[in-house]
């Protein structure tokens, strides 16, 4: 699975209702997550790559888009620092 | 430099209250909760309130409510630690620890300051608090004061509750906190099953069973009784002001812990005492309870069972509900106040949910018919049910 697949099927994962994800998804618009929602996300991420997130990093999050983005960020940091 | 910045933030968004031409919160009622109800100089049937067993206007709770203000008065005008703690208090917590099983009770003027209260008191910033998604108000804001990790899990699901647990080894103390009965949907908790996952991965179970208080359970001793949990060792929480007809909230669970809160919970103890008349209310309610829970918990559902049935027949979309609630599926927010809105100008209070109370586009409308309704109310709100539908 790349990147983008694994991000997705967390967030499926970990959502009430069945829908359909994709790249351009608005976390809050189009899949309606609340702030709760949200919480829960950030933990599963932080389970599926297992790296700790700072909340106030994704306050600025709106697409499923923006998280690929902060994960691929982490991941780079992580090899640079290997 | 003025105020006026600062008051803009205050803006209240009426817009679907003015798209439906109609505002189903902060009604005015000029009344008790009677049979019907008298608004705006209407009656009308009252499927709003929390009053499942129809006993905030029982003639016995109000004699009792009376005596109590005549050898009382109105307050002890202090917190329990001091003036607060009269007789009925301490007579109160007993007989409230004995009705739900645990070994010891705190009383505080509301269940939603008992559940902020509560976690602040003790959960520490290095636990973790694992809650239901959809838990109530009170337990998010009590859980968001502690500081610590807060980790949701989807509603009701034990797969998922399962596998945060597992992975969440290396937090010093964990909790899990859900409810019995999700008062929005009526559906209620596997708790029996969390506690067992709590007792696999060594976390403590805390319940809210405000819904389920006077309502679940063979004599109406809630959620505990409801699924058979004996020796319970978590913390139970409840409102008084459902089912028991009154208001207040309670803690209950093991001495050790209620004993800490009686000290530490500022919630408690820096709070003004129920007033005696409610202590009295809340007692005369529990004796009631325990000599005629049969017939009123059959009255309530069968009140709910012959309102369902009206519901299906006018082609309602509901969920499904074990306890004695009605949730009609209404989905957005704008259709949600317009069903309020055409139960209401037919002749039934409901009480509409939208977001953030549920999720977004989840909107529903509620509908507990009491155990007081009599037969010809409840036929007459199943007439107006079907006439809502049409129009
Ligand atoms: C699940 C739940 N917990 C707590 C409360 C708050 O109880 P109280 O009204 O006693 O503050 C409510 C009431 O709305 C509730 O539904």
């Amino acid at each position: 699975m790349n990147l983008e697949e694994r991000i997705i099927t967390t967030l499926k994962n970990n959502m009430e209702r069945l829908q359909e994800i994709n790249i351009e998804s608005k976390l809050k618009e189009d899949l309606a997550l609340d702030s709760f929602d949200i919480l829960m996300v950030i933990s599963a991420l932080e389970d599926e790559f297992s790296i700790t997130i700072n909340e106030e990093d994704f306050s600025e999050v709106v697409t499923v888009g923006d998280i690929v983005d902060r994960m691929r960020a982490v991941n780079k940091k992580d090899k640079d620092k290997r | 430099m003025g105020f006026e910045s600062f008051y803009k933030r205050f803006d209240v968004d009426e817009r679907v209250a003015n798209v439906a031409g109609f505002n189903p919160y902060y009604m005015e009622i000029d009344s008790g909760l009677n049979e019907k109800i008298w608004m705006n100089g209407r009656q009308i049937i009252n499927l709003a309130s929390n009053n499942y067993l129809g006993l905030a206007t029982d003639e016995r709770v109000k004699e009792a409510i009376i005596s109590a203000v005549e050898k009382y008065g109105a307050s002890l005008c202090g917190t329990p630690i001091s003036t607060g703690y009269v007789d009925l208090y301490k007579r109160l917590e007993y007989s409230l620890s004995n009705f739900v099983r645990l070994e010891d009770t705190i009383i505080l003027p509301s269940c939603y300051q008992g559940n902020n209260g509560l976690f602040v008191s003790i959960a520490k910033k290095e636990d973790l608090i694992i809650v239901d998604r959809f838990a109530h108000s009170s337990l998010i804001q009590g859980i968001k004061a502690v500081g610590c990790k807060i980790r949701p899990f989807l509603h009701n699901n034990l797969e998922h509750l399962e596998g945060i647990l597992k992975r969440s080894q290396d937090y010093k103390q964990i909790f899990v906190v859900t409810e019995s009965v999700f008062s929005t949907d009526g559906d209620i908790s596997p708790f029996k099953e969390i506690i067992d996952l709590c007792e696999k991965y060594n976390a403590l179970p805390i319940i809210d069973d405000s819904h389920g208080i006077g309502v679940l359970g063979n004599t109406g001793k809630g959620i505990l009784e409801e699924e058979n949990i004996i020796n319970f060792k978590g913390i139970y929480t409840a409102s008084l002001g459902k089912a028991l007809a009154n208001s207040g909230g309670m803690i209950s669970g093991k001495k050790e812990i209620i004993n800490y809160l009686k000290y530490y919970c500022p919630h408690l103890v820096y709070s003004t005492s129920l007033t005696p008349s409610i202590l009295a209310g809340i007692e005369a309610v529990l004796k009631i309870v325990s000599s005629e829970f049969e017939s009123l918990k059959n009255k309530l559902y069968s009140n709910k069972q012959i309102l369902f049935a009206s519901l299906m027949e006018a082609g309602f979309e509901t969920t499904e509900c074990i306890a004695p609630i009605n949730s009609i599926k209404t989905q957005s927010k704008e259709n949600t106040f317009k069903t309020a809105k055409s139960f209401f100008e037919k002749g039934i209070l409901s009480t509409p949910f939208i977001e953030p109370s549920v999720p977004v586009n989840q909107g529903c409308i509620r509908l507990i018919a009491g155990a007081n309704l009599t037969q010809s109310t409840i036929e007459e709100a199943c007439e107006i049910i079907k006439s809502v539908r049409k129009t």
